[in-house]
């Protein structure tokens, strides 16, 4: 039956399996979601994040878009928040960085010179304490050794295509895991060293796809609003007489 | 396209002959059903009541036989879409329709599980009411998204019973993240007569009538593997953010909006872990008792911790 779409789970990543996953999985029928598959072999649409909201700037004067940068222990997340997402652009105004947010939102995706870039763009924002934070580690770590758990065993369709596609050190990703969870331990120091070469970069791509950036991104694109009240297909008629 | 209609339909009707004692010849019934729908045009349920009474003509079937009654089975053995049963369950949870073709929506449950009814408002069915019994006789089996559930029709009846069903108490516990919040959440207005939630103070079913105020939020409950549709009453409100029903009037009244209570919840709530203690029906969860999720345990960082270095 065509009706509402299951809503798409909002999958926990650190920053660092996000950012290097570069791979799209393209829809079987046509209004299938579009799926970014991470080198730990996990399918995402939506994510759930938390960090500290590092900084936020309009990318053209009076555009209307803002790119933020929020951090996790293991690198940053690139956001863009623009008018196709109300709610979030509303919360960002209020907010002053640097400030701990949750951010539910959708995977945006632009592609240049074959290669995909992943970001974030935001359904939601809110302003959260240092618990919310401190558990989102947890669990991230949790379901990223989870991952990495399958990778080994090559459990599923995924996971194999993860290894063909990006053939990943797990003890870099574990080196990884474990750095986010020692954040949990003592007070911690943000990595600042950050990505002034990806942040250029970032710039160069948000000069070519500007005009991709005012529309809705293919990946939210699907979904419809989810509501309880889902319209049903009236059978009265049929099975009534 | 066409085809795979006319096997539903065909589905159908063989099963209602089929219930009444009757084997009836699917192919046949599939050929004047093709016939009347995509050649002569003819309604569906025109097309359907032809061929019905056609049978009934060819079998010499009395008419009331074919109303035979339904097999009374528990709320696990529903498996399969089509199948005509009857159920004595109780009424744990009535839900929000908004759809004109739906009287009533819900939760019904017995000592073997629960599952969504519908009652549709053609079938002219009175009303349930929430923690009563029923025998709900006649009913039809479906699946929605993957999960079964059960229509009351025109040839169903619903009686109340003096029997009290029992339903085990199937509580889970999830932790998860609040995700969503969905419009109609906040201060909202319920219609007097059937409290129904009014948009813009119109009700799906009575229209523009009185109503009364309410809290409530609606929202998405999501640990990373599942979500889970909750809402959160009043009491559930309060309990987390303090905000109760005459506080929200009052954030209203000062702010001019109704709406600055679902923007206050909303910067309360979203984005936070919530511990939900609840019983899983259906894609619902209903919430018993929610709190905040309070910190974790060290010890458990540490285990993780010598897991990843091992
Ligand atoms: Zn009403």
């Amino acid at each position: 039956m065509n009706g509402v779409r299951r809503r798409e789970i909002a999958k926990r990543i650190f920053a660092y399996e996000f950012n290097r996953s570069t791979h799209r999985i393209k829809p079987e029928e046509d209004k299938a979601p579009v799926y970014v598959l991470t080198p730990l072999g996990m399918r995402c649409n939506r994510v759930f994040v938390v960090g500290a909201l590092l900084d936020k700037d309009e990318i053209k004067p009076d555009s209307g878009i803002w790119r933020i940068r929020v951090a996790d222990p293991t690198g940053a997340f690139f956001g863009y928040v623009g008018r196709f997402q109300p709610d979030a652009l509303e919360s960002l105004m209020e907010i002053e960085p640097p400030e701990l947010v949750a951010i539910v939102a959708k995977i945006g995706v632009f592609e240049r010179d074959g290669r995909l870039f992943v970001s974030l763009r935001p359904e939601s924002i809110s302003v959260v304490d240092s618990e919310t934070r401190d558990y989102w580690i947890y669990e991230t770590a949790l379901k990223t050794l989870e991952r990495i758990k399958r990778m080994e065993l090559k459990k599923d369709e995924d996971c194999k295509l993860a290894w063909q596609i990006y053939n990943p050190n797990l003890n870099e990703f574990r080196q990884m895991v474990k750095q986010a969870l020692a954040s949990l331990k003592e007070e911690f120091e943000l990595i600042e060293e950050i990505e002034e070469e990806e942040l250029k970069e970032r710039k160069e791509i948000e000069e070519v796809e500007f005009e991709k950036l005012k529309e809705k991104d293919e990946l939210e694109e699907f979904e419809e609003e989810f509501e309880f009240e889902e319209e049903e297909w009236d059978l009265s008629d049929i099975l009534g007489e | 396209m066409k085809e795979e209609r006319i096997k539903q339909i065909t589905n159908q009707v063989v099963e209602q002959f089929r219930r009444s004692g009757y084997d009836v010849d699917a192919k046949e019934i599939s050929k004047r059903l093709m016939l009347l729908i995509y050649e002569f045009k003819v309604p569906e349920s025109e097309a359907i009541r032809t061929v019905k009474n056609w049978l009934i003509k060819e079998l010499e079937i009395p008419k009331e036989k074919l109303v035979a009654e339904a097999p009374l089975v528990k709320i696990a053995d529903i498996t399969k879409p089509g199948q005509w049963v009857s159920l004595k369950a109780k009424v744990v949870q009535l839900w929000d329709s908004s759809s004109p073709s739906v009287s009533q929506v819900g939760l019904i449950g017995d000592e073997t599980g629960m599952i969504k009814f519908v009652i549709w408002a053609k079938s002219g069915k009175g009303e349930v009411e929430e923690g009563k019994s029923y025998l709900f006789r006649n009913i039809v089996t479906d699946s929605f998204q993957g999960r079964m559930q059960v229509y009351i029709t025109r040839t169903s009846d619903i009686v109340e019973i003096e029997e009290d069903i029992q339903i085990p108490p199937r509580e889970i516990e999830v932790v998860g993240a609040l995700v969503a919040i969905q419009q109609n959440s906040g201060l909202i207005q319920r219609c007097k007569l059937c409290r129904r939630v009014m948009t813009k103070g119109i009700c799906p079913i009575h229209g523009k009538v009185e109503g009364y105020d309410d809290l409530r939020i609606k929202g998405v409950l999501d640990d990373g593997e599942n979500f889970y549709e909750i809402i959160l009453n009043e009491e559930n409100i309060k309990a987390l953010t303090g905000i109760d029903l005459e506080k929200a009037k009052q954030i209203a009244a000062e702010r001019l909006d109704r709406n600055a209570v679902l923007s206050e919840l909303k910067s309360q709530l979203l984005g936070r872990y919530l511990k939900v203690r609840g019983t899983r029906g259906g894609r619902y969860l209903i919430v018993n008792e929610v709190e905040f999720l309070k910190g974790i345990d060290k010890a458990e960082i540490e285990k993780l911790i010598e897991e990843v270095a091992a």
